[in-house]
């Protein structure tokens, strides 16, 4: 028994340092090789906006110093930069000279072999945080079934952003949630307790609530915990406000 | 190895979102991905405040409603302990242990049961609860996967919260927890008709509930709608009971 709680304890020490030792890094380029794998492009990366607004380059499907140039590029010009902007993808764009458009991007995607480029928004919560670029030495569309997945493997980049994040801000967070949940679940004992002293239904009753908090300058939590506490009598709560 | 798991995980949950944006995903995925029958997940906050946040089916979310509402099982467990559970065959288990979940589970049609915490590091507060319609336990590579499975949930769970304004409950969380809600306004309305504490008006509700093979949503729901309600004089619970006119 004792033997087995001690490879329990391994293994759960383990999976903690996999878990934790959370790459982001490595997930988009493993996501960006599965770019290339799943649809007709030969060369895929992600872009990042930092807190400043500027695309940075975090992952790519090949790690070769030339692409790399090609992503530097696109800090200050290029799809990256107007489908980041605009947050709206950019579709099957033929690369040709000369381009005003993007002077520097283009000889430099199109002397690497390049014919087309390919750029999806990476978006959370209605803003677009970043981009993901496919480039193609074929010329020709994606076909609409590849539209659809490039937009979704945009999307899952978008999910490992979160994660990471998350994990930067868990301490924070976890106390936030933890007080939201407490918050909530004492205010709706509250409401019970009212529509029933006060013999209202539970919409009611959270009416008087917050009548009150509004009347008394007091916070809705504040006030909940005071009825739930018995320090609140239902029958010193206002039915309507005074304001 | 991991990071191509990672991968996969979030590719299964971007598609259940684009299938179903109302719907929270992380149940479903986890079922998926680590081949069991229903999958639950519980978030714990301040102490003994269980919630239900999320489950990938109508058995699956009663079994987790009844965990919380007895207080025993592997979600439970895991929460509390903060260690992973594992029930391989709940017909003749290795542990004596969950002496009303045990049956409840049985009767539901679970034969394994398993549960992960979720945490951050160090951070925890809930758990992923598992089971499965036959026995045995979980390979090697479905343990992996449910430990990475609630890491996942874990962040996804802060991450939602992270969208929420200050001092408020995501809104997706909150909708998952809609009928737990109830559970609390049941609870506030018991605690007037008994005269007694909340707390002994949740116990008293989980104790009719398990006394009429209800569960307790089903019973607060009732309570809340004025269908059934505790009567102080006789400790008696009542059920379509006329309403004295105020």
């Amino acid at each position: 028994m004792a033997r087995e709680s001690l490879l329990i304890a391994t293994l759960v020490e383990l999976a903690d340092n996999l878990v934790d030792n959370y790459d982001v890094i490595d997930v988009l380029s493993v996501l960006s090789d599965r770019c290339v794998q799943a649809i007709d492009v030969d060369a895929a990366g992600v872009m990042l906006a930092s807190p400043g607004g500027e695309l940075q380059f975090v992952a790519s499907s090949s790690e070769s110093m030339r692409l790399l140039e090609l992503f530097q590029i696109q800090a200050d010009e290029g799809p990256c930069v107007d489908c980041y902007r605009d947050g709206r993808a950019i579709l099957n764009h033929s690369l040709t000279e000369p381009d005003e458009k993007w002077p520097r991007f283009t000889p430099e995607a199109l002397a690497q072999g390049f014919r087309a480029v390919n750029c999806l928004p990476m978006r959370l919560r209605g803003r677009t945080i970043g981009a993901l670029n496919l480039f193609r030495t074929q010329q020709g569309e994606l076909d609409d079934d590849d539209v659809l997945v490039a937009q979704g493997l945009a999307d899952v980049a978008t999910i490992a952003i979160l994660q990471h994040q998350s994990a930067l801000d868990a301490d924070v967070l976890n106390v936030q949630l933890s007080n939201a949940l407490n918050s909530r679940i004492i205010i709706e004992q509250a409401k019970g307790m009212i529509s029933q002293a006060a013999d209202c239904d539970i919409n009611q009753a959270f009416g008087r609530l917050r009548a009150y908090a509004r009347n008394h300058n007091e916070g809705l939590t504040t006030v909940a915990h005071r009825v739930v506490e018995g320090q609140l009598l239902v029958s010193d709560l206002d039915r309507k406000s005074q304001a | 190895m991991t990071t191509n798991r990672l991968v996969d995980i979030y590719t299964l949950m971007e598609r259940h979102e684009r299938e179903d944006p109302q719907r929270i995903s992380f149940c479903d995925v986890a079922a998926e991905i680590v081949h069991v029958s229903g999958a639950g997940v519980l978030l714990q906050s301040g102490g003994d405040l269980v919630t239900r946040f999320c489950t990938s089916s109508n058995v699956a979310r009663d079994l987790l409603d009844f965990e919380i509402a007895i207080g025993e099982g592997p979600g439970i467990d895991a929460s509390y302990s903060g260690v992973a559970i594992d029930e391989g065959n709940l017909m003749s288990p290795a542990t004596a242990r969950w002496s009303i979940y045990t049956p409840m589970a049985i009767a539901s049609g679970a034969r394994a049961v398993f549960g992960f915490p979720v945490r951050i590091g160090a951070i925890r507060f809930g758990a992923l609860s598992l089971f499965r319609d036959s026995p045995g336990p979980l390979s090697q590579a479905e343990s992996s996967d449910a430990y990475l499975m609630a890491s996942v949930i874990g962040r996804g769970v802060l991450g939602l919260q992270a969208g929420a304004p200050r001092g408020a409950l995501a809104k997706e969380i909150e909708l998952q927890s809609t009928l737990d809600f109830s559970v609390h306004q049941a609870a506030g309305m018991v605690a007037v008709q008994g005269s007694m504490t909340i707390r002994d008006a949740l116990v008293s509700l989980r104790a009719h509930a398990f006394a009429t093979s209800a569960t307790l949503s089903v019973l607060s729901e009732r309570v809340v709608a004025r269908r059934t309600r505790y009567v102080r004089d006789t400790g008696v619970w009542e059920d379509d009971y006329e309403r004295s006119m105020p």
